[in-house]
């Protein structure tokens, strides 16, 4: 069994609220994941990452406070709880792992057809 | 202004979105929309925002179906119970009006559910039910379709329609006294033959089915019958002598006995309580028939067409064939057989689904009496009505005790309940009155039940209000039913109170909307009045009936069936009873629905004018007190000649005569056969039922012993020992049949 499940979009979204550390809620992930991935998201399926993430404990969430912009709705921002982290370098680790052990010579792939 | 997205979709996303969730995710919504319209217009930010909402229907984020703060429930209910009795017991009037309304409207529906459920269990026991079909004759000269066909239908149908599995046929005319070992039962029944079980499943307690009805002369008893004639012995192979009466379920008229043999009993009916819509003591075999053909005891109709009031006919259809199918094959034979009969001419035969028959239509000839299905729309509809302003009485008193109760509200709602809460609570309190109706209505329809059944109706119906158990559930449906019904307008409105106004100012709730109130006011009011005016209506009606004046006093005179004995012999026992005032035989009653029709014709001006025909004795006349106009009485001996008359005054008036006594002594064409002499006029008196709603034309009475069947009884009505006399001395005269009378 794996330790920490983390899908492939729950890590992208783990990671911008990392970057966006203290300003991630849901506008701005989402608007921060177009931009530097130049992928489309959905509110839906970013906020149904957001709630699963915090379900298994890698996020946790506040709510801010009501603005005018929002029509009185308040924010919910997100960070990164230790646990969370943790996770976070677990897949990390793994990965290089899994980097370092491929031959050399598999990645040298010409281009030929 | 700033640009808002359209409210449905909003409304929609608030409806299915986790409540938790729902404020942030609807303010990320927001923001990207009006970001949106900034960037590519309001069009372009619906559209996405549209796609937005939709994709966030997922089962992460839309609210569960369960309430993760669900509370205790049950302590919940068991408030609402307990402040629901104590309301109860509280307002102990108005709680008492609430119930005993609910109750007598809810006793008379289930009164009317018993019925139907009565009427619905007819019939149901046989297992090819939904092939099996009456045939009906819809005759061109009759006023409904009679449930009588020609009697050769069953072999047409039998042997040239392939669609046909199989047919019997019952044919009437078998009613008499079976007699075994000095033990006498009255049988009434029909001919079958062995198809009779493949078509319906009829079980039998004793004897073989198949064979049953195979044999001349065999026939099926039912177990009372049984039990009557043989009592503890075994009653298969028994042979019993019959004589025939010509009794049959329409009438109990008898002829005089006629011997038609010896029969074997063959099979007992089992009696396990099946309810059926044919009515019968006996099943012989049709192969009896020839035998009684050849003595001349019955007619042969083997061949014959024409008359077509002494058979009926189910067939069972094979699978997989329909109705249409054979109304096809009936219109064939109709259309061919018919052409040749005068009065049958363009005749049709129709076919009725078994399940149709009870509750059904009301067609001629049927082999039963029952209440035709319009009656039970009617009754329905009533039941309906009852209910209704039954269910608007409990309404407006709900919420006419609303101001009592806003309080109560106002302080639910304050503690956190909602308005589903206070639904909840109010369509409990409303299931709790409906249940203490139901005990009450159970309690109401014990004794309405004994009522209904005592009316003389019920001697024909044959209800049978017996609840099963499913009647029970129905019942208990029924009752949640009215209370959701009866509680749903009140929990509506009640709960809609604010909290801060429900306590703060009681006056906001008179002055509040009443129009729906009001409306279903007048409604209930309407339809109490139309309640109350139709049964003074009715009442009235009833009250004119039985002061109807007749034209003749019935009061004291006993109608006793003379079951074929000798009118002399009965004349002369019953006359020396003390306390017998006069003693008149008549062929039947006058004023009970009966008349037959005869010509009168002046042989002079050939006048011809039609007329009631009684056969009656010098009696008749004093037994009535009706009074003679002019002339004599009939003789008191018949003569062999038997040629005299009495006729009344609408009669003279009919044949041309200015003055009664003008036509006294003259002689006057009774019918097509002979002169009779007019020997006397008198006094005109109603013949017909005062509902009929028919007038009394001429009537013509005449001495004929021969074709009585009734005796009239004049008794005094100071005697009280006069009845048991009457039955003592019926049983000296007759110790086979029971007294058979009425008033």
């Amino acid at each position: 069994m794996k330790k920490y499940q983390l899908g492939e979009f729950e890590e992208v979204v783990m990671l911008t609220v990392g970057i966006l550390y203290g300003e991630a809620y849901g506008v701005s992930i989402k608007k921060e994941i177009e931009q530097r991935l130049d992928r489309s998201v959905s509110v839906g399926a970013l906020q149904s990452a957001l709630k699963r993430l915090e379900n298994k404990g890698y996020l946790r969430s506040y709510a801010g406070e009501a603005t005018q912009e929002r029509a009185g709705r308040p924010k919910r921002y997100f960070e990164i709880t230790a646990y969370g982290k943790r996770a976070l370098e677990y897949v990390r680790s793994t990965r290089n792992a899994l980097w370092d052990a491929i031959p050399k010579i598999a990645l040298d792939v010409k281009y030929l057809s | 202004m700033k640009p808002f997205p359209p409210k449905y979709l909003l409304r929609f996303f608030h409806w299915f979105c986790h409540p938790e969730l729902h404020r942030y995710i609807e303010g990320d919504l927001l923001e990207l929309y009006e970001e949106r319209v900034k960037d590519s217009g309001r069009r372009k930010a619906n559209v996405k925002f549209a796609l937005d909402v939709l994709l966030l229907f997922r089962l992460s984020i839309i609210r569960p179906l369960k309430y993760p703060q669900a509370l205790n429930h049950m302590a919940m209910y068991k408030n609402y119970f307990k402040v629901g009795i104590r309301n109860i017991l509280k307002y102990k009037t108005f709680s008492f009006i609430n119930i005993f309304g609910l109750a007598v409207a809810m006793s008379v529906c289930m009164l009317i559910i018993l019925m139907l459920a009565d009427q619905k269990s007819y019939d149901q026991f046989h297992t090819k039910k939904d092939r099996i079909y009456r045939v009906l004759l819809n005759a061109l000269n009759n006023k409904r379709p009679a449930a009588t066909n020609p009697f050769p239908l069953n072999a047409t149908l039998k042997s040239n329609y392939p669609i046909v599995e199989d047919a019997t046929f019952l044919m009437r005319g078998f009613g008499g006294d079976a007699l075994y070992n000095q033990k006498f039962a009255m049988l009434k029944g029909y001919f079958t033959d062995t198809s009779f079980f493949n078509v319906f499943d009829y079980e039998l307690e004793y004897g073989d089915k198949a064979n049953a009805l195979a044999n001349p002369n065999t026939m099926i008893i039912t177990q009372d019958i049984a039990v009557k004639l043989f009592g503890n012995e075994y009653p298969v192979g028994k042979t019993i002598s019959f004589s025939d009466r010509g009794i049959d379920t329409w009438t109990d008229e008898a002829k005089p006995p006629v011997d038609w043999g010896e029969y074997t009993i063959t099979g007992v009916l089992a009696n396990n309580g099946v309810k059926s819509h044919l009515e019968f003591d006996v099943l012989v075999s049709s192969s009896s028939l020839p035998i009684l053909y050849s003595e001349n005891k019955v007619e042969d109709l083997s061949n014959n067409w024409a008359k077509h009031w002494r058979c009926y006919n189910y067939v069972l259809l094979r699978e997989g064939h329909d109705i249409n199918d054979l109304s096809r094959a009936l219109d064939q034979i109709a259309t061919s057989k018919f052409d040749d009969i005068d009065y049958l001419k363009g005749s049709e035969f129709l076919a009725q689904p078994l399940g149709n028959i009870t509750p059904g239509p009301l067609y001629g000839n049927a082999p039963s009496n029952s209440l035709p299905n319009f009656v039970y729309y009617i009754l329905s509809t009533l039941a309906f009505v009852i209910m209704l302003s039954a269910c608007l009485n409990y309404a407006n008193l709900s919420i006419a005790r609303a101001i009592t109760r806003s309080k109560e509200i106002g302080v639910r709602k304050v503690n956190g309940a909602k308005r589903e809460n206070l639904i909840s609570q109010f369509l409990s309190e409303a299931m709790i009155t409906t249940l203490l109706a139901l005990v009450l209505a159970n309690i109401l329809l014990i004794g309405l039940k004994k009522a209904f059944l005592n009316l003389w109706i019920n001697e024909h119906l044959k209800f049978d209000l017996h609840a099963q158990w499913f009647v029970y559930f129905i019942f208990l449906g029924f009752a949640l039913f009215i209370g959701l019904i009866a509680g749903l307008f009140p929990a509506l409105k009640l709960s809609k109170y604010k909290p801060v106004i429900s306590m703060k100012n009681l006056e906001v709730f008179r002055i509040g909307r009443l129009r729906i109130r009001k409306i279903m006011t007048s409604v209930q009011f309407v339809l109490s009045l139309l309640f109350i005016i139709t049964s003074i209506v009715i009442y009235n009606q009833f009250r004119y009936f039985l002061q109807f004046e007749y034209g003749f006093n019935p009061q004291s005179v006993v109608n006793i069936n003379l079951q074929s004995n000798d009118y002399q012999i009965v004349k002369n026992e019953l006359g020396s009873i003390p306390g017998v005032l006069d003693i008149s035989g008549c062929a039947y009653i006058p004023a009970t629905g009966r008349n037959d029709g005869t010509t009168l014709t002046r042989p002079s001006t050939d006048t011809t004018t039609n007329a009631i025909d009684l056969h009656v004795d010098n009696s008749f006349l004093n037994i009535l007190d009706i009074n003679l106009i002019a002339g004599r009485n009939l003789p008191k001996v018949a003569r062999d000649t038997n040629d005299y008359v009495l006729i009344n005054t609408q009669a003279v008036m009919k044949l041309g005569y200015d003055h009664p006594a003008s036509i006294v002594g003259e002689l006057i064409n009774v019918g097509k056969n002979r002169p009779h002499k007019v020997i006397g006029v008198f006094e005109d008196f109603n013949f017909f039922l005062p509902f009929s709603g028919r007038r009394t034309g001429p009537i013509a009475l005449r001495h004929e012993p021969t074709r009585f069947k009734y005796v009239m009884v004049k008794i005094d009505p100071e005697n009280n020992q006069v009845m048991s006399d009457l039955n003592e001395k019926w049983r000296l005269i007759d110790p086979i049949h029971p007294i058979d009378y009425e008033y």
